[in-house]
């Protein structure tokens, strides 16, 4: 189904209601609400049960976060029970929540449920089936590290409109189904499509900025084209396998204790930022 | 009537398996000839219908829906009345 | 209900719809005591099934298989800690109890008021600041981990976890230190149903990374140890760290208050769990034991968390506690002892999840994921609306009264009429002990002539070598809190404890840290319980820990054996002494003993965890050499104290020559320490423990980048003529500590009255520069090939 993006207007950054969407097994919903809350917005963490019997409602927010963590235990795949559940009981609310032009973020394990819903890559709007994986890290297990992804975008992706395009982000990973792949078959068009309908968000890169190529641990979970990221075409919706949260304040780095001046942000509150900023902006 | 459907849900051919892959070297490491070593995932579901061919049907419903992803999954299954 | 056709006149059937026996003690004689405790598995010695028998006498009729289980759950060394609060004869002195005489003693004379709850409940919590306390719990789960490595361990995660959300708390970290077999164990020596230690690892590993990782809780501080004695008997310490606002601690159960049973289903996993604990391994345990083992479901407990803490916050509830071993039997009549209640239990209000339990087995079951609520009527619809709306089952199985009698009923039946003092006054064990110095010899070897190769060695090995293939496996970065991480920095340094900032408006942090030694115990468990309150405190301070609070963990053999027994005398007496001297109250503690296999017992394990209070995380010291010229101190004296250390390990040898404590010295040391982080003069800080000097300051100069030089000269020694002694002796209470020349002078005068000698600087290189006492050029090695040598020690990256 084609998503038609109608006229979004400005919101205040102070009115801002961001809405991060929990069900049993999320668990990175308080960092990102305190994310959103640390730049000023209103961030909202509700249990999809009260969305489901109209506590909440989707259409009275102005983004929609899905947090990481593993929902419903990742049975079956990673995301796909939770994505499953969404498109049966609030397919038609996200639809619409879409087509306002408002901005959906996946983080972890919400780019899987984005994925599993058919939300990203969307190539010809919202598929039925997912156009991609999020399947089992290569080397397998879990891997809980910090990385370096560059920024690719060319402009499309609301959220990093604001970042340089070839910049070096330095946020953490920490899963154990993160490698992003297309069918096998269709590997390369998938990819061109990609990058023909600015839909590349992030790679994984060295500290310098060359890209993984693979390698690991640089690549750290062996996804294809060393995608870390990606949006949809319309760049209202981004899902990312590194968690931006907790990258967020400077005391998060890894090495804070080295720095002699210390920043007052880590890079991930860019990612939040641009999502606000796109609030803030009437289209 | 009820049936039971066994269902597989396997890598499609082509993708890395690296489970299977990290098996089979354990595999060979405690002396074992392996080759290759394939993970795949077994659901047995029990389900009501009217008929076999209306199970079976439920059951690929299933597997398009929820079970298999089809980026990179492939399944097969069999369905059993069960008595 | 086990019966063998000898022993069927001991149970006699009740005439009712469903399994209830009522067991034949009333006439029974030792032998048949002895057999119904046997067959009934609920390990009770004679002499405790002799007191029930008298007990059953008075009362003029037989117990229900219901009742007997109850008291055999209660009474064990799991739920009891019988040999802890037993008494002793050791070497013609009788102790009391071990716990009270040692443990308990040192927190009572020092009294700190700051300890808000200590070994009181599930956990001990002291205050953060005002309004929030912290509450820790460490557990162990050995046997389990041993039968089912990634069940036991998962399980043991969950467990510690639930105790925390005992005490109201939320969870926001977990520990876990874990021992286990050498890795290349011979397969051939393994004795039938021992499983390879390989194979122990990889499980157990994964299963504590799977329950904290899918609860969100990072697991961020640890420790693994090998040793040939684990092979049959992994050793598995899990711990949680928890924040609670203390105006929301509840901790009051009343008459009237109706008990709720919350979180997963009941199910036959984990029945006699309890028992099973406290006995040995045999070969036979994998299969006769296999049920004891627990299935673990972090998302339930995940529900179940949100569920709580909704709960405590909007203050519904009277009291909490966990189920763990014993199941409801325990948790009930622990609330109703503690609050001088008795309770009425329905059992068929307990969903399970499966048809065909006997009353026994769900009220003794061990399912994971439950949690007991003590919920004024008032407050019982508001209570189960939180746990529908967290998507989590809860039902009230029953009501508290005043009577001091747990009455629990199956289907309209009597199926338990059990007086609680009497439950809760199983007759107190009497035990030998013993203790003798082993005859072990100080080797005698020269000093090897290539130190830089055995420097390579130690940093390879099993015991040093970087655990970073583990620690990724665990996600210690969730909830955005772990200010100091356990792999520290860009090149993945060993961070001497974890810091967490718990609250999003106060830089104050918590800092977690831990210490072991089991291969001192091998000489003397008094010592190397001292070395490991010592390591773990130094540890604390290393990053800038302050008012520190300890929990002991022991891990022993069969306390019946009278040297084993004597053994954890020992032990005890030094965590009096030294908790005493340090000033650093024990707050809570575990023990498991009977741990033995085939193998043997496992050598004496004494974990000590300690939790300091950092006032302000910005100030928190890493332990990475950070600036080229700084200048690098050796705080501490070191002595020839090689005994039990991975030099002489690597040599074949465990020496006499164990390390030990000078109490007063030591917490003058930490104490200037702790002024010196304070000042902001240190700008690098690392504890010396396993692999000496030389392996400090190794991790020290590649985690940071940048080469060292140092003279073994200017250590500050005392009866020390050796090079090799010098960078490898294991003596306790040092560090090694970068410091800025600008700070020097400062820096100096802070430690005068502390032992601290300046032995070299940061250099611009990257080669690790050691000269010899007689100023030769000793080692010369470049710190990449250090590192990698370290970074490959665990077998590289498929664990």
């Amino acid at each position: 189904m084609e998503i038609r993006v109608r006229g979004k207007p400005a919101v205040k950054r102070e009115e801002a209601r961001v809405l991060i969407m929990r069900v049993g097994g999320t668990n990175c919903d308080k960092e990102t609400q305190r994310a959103f809350q640390d730049l000023g917005a209103q961030a909202h963490v509700v249990h999809i049960n009260q969305i489901v019997k109209k506590k909440h409602m989707i259409s009275e927010c102005d983004a929609l976060v899905f947090p990481g963590g593993f929902s419903y235990g990742d049975y079956v795949r990673a995301g796909a029970i939770w994505a499953k559940w969404i498109v049966a009981k609030l397919g038609n609310e996200i639809k619409r929540f879409l087509g306002e032009g408002k901005p959906i973020l996946g983080i972890c394990n919400g780019f899987q449920v984005l994925v599993e819903m058919g939300v990203l890559p969307a190539f010809h709007g919202i598929s039925e089936f997912p156009e991609a994986a999020l399947a089992t890290n290569s080397p397998p297990g879990y891997n809980c590290r910090w990385v370096y992804i560059r920024h690719e975008n060319r402009g499309n992706c609301v959220f990093t409109q604001h970042i340089d395009r070839n910049a070096v982000l330095r946020i953490p990973v920490a899963h154990s189904e993160g490698r992003f792949i297309f069918p096998k078959e269709k590997e390369n068009a998938c990819l061109e499509k990609l990058l023909e309908g600015d839909q590349l968000v992030f790679r994984y890169c060295s500290q310098n900025g060359e890209p993984a190529e693979g390698a690991y641990p640089v690549n750290p979970n062996g996804s294809f084209y060393d995608i870390a990221g990606i949006c949809n075409p319309e760049g209202t919706v981004l899902g990312l396998m590194p968690h931006p949260e907790r990258a967020f304040y400077w005391w998060q780095l890894p090495d804070w204790t080295r720095k002699m001046v210390l920043p007052q942000y880590g890079d991930g509150k860019q990612i939040f930022e641009g999502m606000l900023r796109y609030l803030e902006k009437k289209f | 009537m009820m049936f039971k459907a066994r269902v597989e849900v396997s890598l499609k051919k082509g993708h890395t398996d690296p489970e299977g892959e990290t098996t089979a070297k354990l595999l060979r490491e405690l002396g074992y000839m392996v080759e290759t070593v394939g993970v795949s995932k077994v659901f047995t579901v029990t389900l009501k219908a009217n008929s076999k061919a209306e199970a079976e049907n439920l059951v690929e419903e299933m597997c398009r829906r929820l079970l298999a992803n089809p980026t990179k999954d492939d399944y097969s299954y069999t369905v059993e009345e069960v008595k | 209900m086990p019966r063998s056709t000898k022993s069927e006149k001991l149970y006699i059937r009740r005439n009712v719809p469903f399994e209830l026996y009522e067991i034949n003690i009333l006439n029974a004689g030792d032998a048949e005591l002895q057999t119904i405790s046997r067959e009934l598995g609920i390990g009770l010695s004679l002499d405790e099934m002799k007191v029930v028998q008298q007990h059953y006498r008075k009362l003029k009729r037989n117990p229900t298989d219901v009742e007997l289980q109850t008291i055999g759950q209660t009474w064990s060394e799991h739920c009891f800690h019988k040999t802890f609060k037993g008494k002793i004869v050791f070497e013609d002195e009788e102790i009391e109890s071990l716990f009270k005489t040692y443990i308990f003693r040192a927190t009572k004379e020092l009294e700190p008021e700051w300890c808000f709850s200590v070994f009181e409940d599930n956990a001990g919590i002291v205050l953060f600041d005002e309004n929030h306390g912290v509450a820790v719990k460490v557990e162990t789960h050995n046997h389990p981990s041993a039968i089912e490595p990634f069940g036991g361990a998962a399980t043991g995660v969950g467990g510690v976890i639930r105790d925390i959300l005992g005490v109201w708390a939320d969870p926001i970290a977990c520990t876990d230190v874990l021992c286990f077999g050498p890795l290349d164990f011979p397969h051939e020596r393994l004795p039938p149903g021992v499983k390879h230690p390989r194979y122990v690892f990889r499980g157990v590993i994964a299963g504590i990374g799977c329950y904290g990782n899918n609860m969100g809780i990072p697991t961020v501080s640890g420790a693994i140890r090998f040793d040939e004695s684990y092979t049959g008997n992994v050793v598995v310490y899990c711990g949680c760290v928890g924040m609670l606002p203390l105006d929301k601690f509840r901790r009051q159960a009343r008459k009237g208050d109706v008990i709720v049973l919350a979180g997963g289903k009941t199910g036959r996993d984990g029945i006699h769990g309890v028992t099973f604990a406290s006995a040995e391994l045999t070969e036979k345990s994998e299969e006769v034991s296999r049920p004891a083992v627990q299935i673990a479901n972090p998302i339930e407990e995940e529900k179940l968390k949100r569920a709580i803490l909704r709960i405590r916050d909007a203050e519904l509830a009277s009291a909490i506690t966990d189920l763990g071993g014993g199941g409801i039997s325990c948790a009930v009549g622990e609330t109703a002892h503690r609050f001088g209640l008795g309770a009425t239990v329905e059992l068929d209000k307990v969903p399970l999840k499966y048809a065909g339990l006997a009353p026994w087995e769900i009220y003794v079951s061990e399912s994971q994921e439950r949690m007991l609520l003590a919920v004024p009527r008032q407050n019982l619809n508001a209570v189960l609306q939180v746990f529908e709306e967290e998507d989590v089952e809860a039902s009230a199985i029953g009501v508290y009264t005043d009577d001091g009698v747990i009455r629990v009923y199956y289907r309209g039946e009597t199926v338990a009429e059990i007086d609680v003092p009497f439950l809760f006054a199983p007759p107190r064990v009497r035990r030998k002990a013993f203790w003798k110095p082993p005859r072990i010899e100080e080797p005698q070897f020269p000093e090897p002539r290539d130190l830089a190769s055995t420097l390579m060695e130690l940093l390879g090995s099993p015991n040093i070598a970087s655990r970073e293939n583990v620690i990724r496996t665990y996600d210690h970065e969730v909830k955005g809190n772990t200010v100091l991480k356990p792999l520290h920095g860009e090149l993945a340094g060993p961070s001497d404890a974890a810091v967490i900032k718990p609250l999003d408006e106060s830089w104050k942090g918590i800092a977690i840290s831990c210490g072991i030694n089991p291969n001192y115990g091998k000489i003397d468990a008094y010592w190397m319980a001292a070395s490991a309150i010592d390591e773990a405190i130094r540890n604390n301070v290393a990053v800038g820990g302050k008012r520190i609070a300890l929990l002991d963990n022991f891990t022993w053999g069969n306390p019946e054996k009278p040297d084993r027994l004597g053994s954890l005398v020992r032990a005890c007496q030094a965590c009096y002494d030294f908790a005493k001297a340090f000033e650093t109250p024990f707050i809570s503690g575990k023990d498991s003993l009977y741990n033995e296999s085939p193998l043997g017992p496992v050598t004496p394990t004494l974990l000590i965890t300690a939790i300091g209070i950092v006032e302000d995380v910005r100030s928190v010291v890493s332990m990475d050499v950070k600036t080229p010229n700084d200048l690098l101190y050796v705080v501490g004296e070191t002595f020839h104290e090689l005994g039990g250390s991975e030099y002489y390990a690597l040599k074949g040898f465990v020496g006499s020559s164990v390390p030990k404590v000078n109490a007063s010295k030591a917490k003058q040391t930490m104490r200037s320490m702790g002024e010196a982080i304070e000042n902001g003069l240190v700008k690098a800080c690392h504890d010396i423990s396993e692999g000496g000097l030389a392996v400090a300051l190794a991790e020290m100069a590649f985690t940071g980048g940048y080469g060292v030089e140092i003279s073994l000269e200017k250590v500050p020694v005392r009866g020390l003529t050796r090079n090799d002694f010098i960078l490898f002796s294991e003596s306790n209470s040092r560090f090694i500590v970068e410091v800025s020349e600008k700070s020097r002078e400062e820096f100096e005068r802070l430690m005068r009255g502390t032992v601290c000698g300046c032995v070299g600087k940061v250099t611009r290189t990257s080669s690790f520069c050691v000269y010899g006492l007689e100023g030769e050029a000793l080692i010369d090695v470049s710190i990449d090939v250090l590192r990698r040598r370290w970074k490959s020690g665990l077998g590289g990256s498929q664990l």
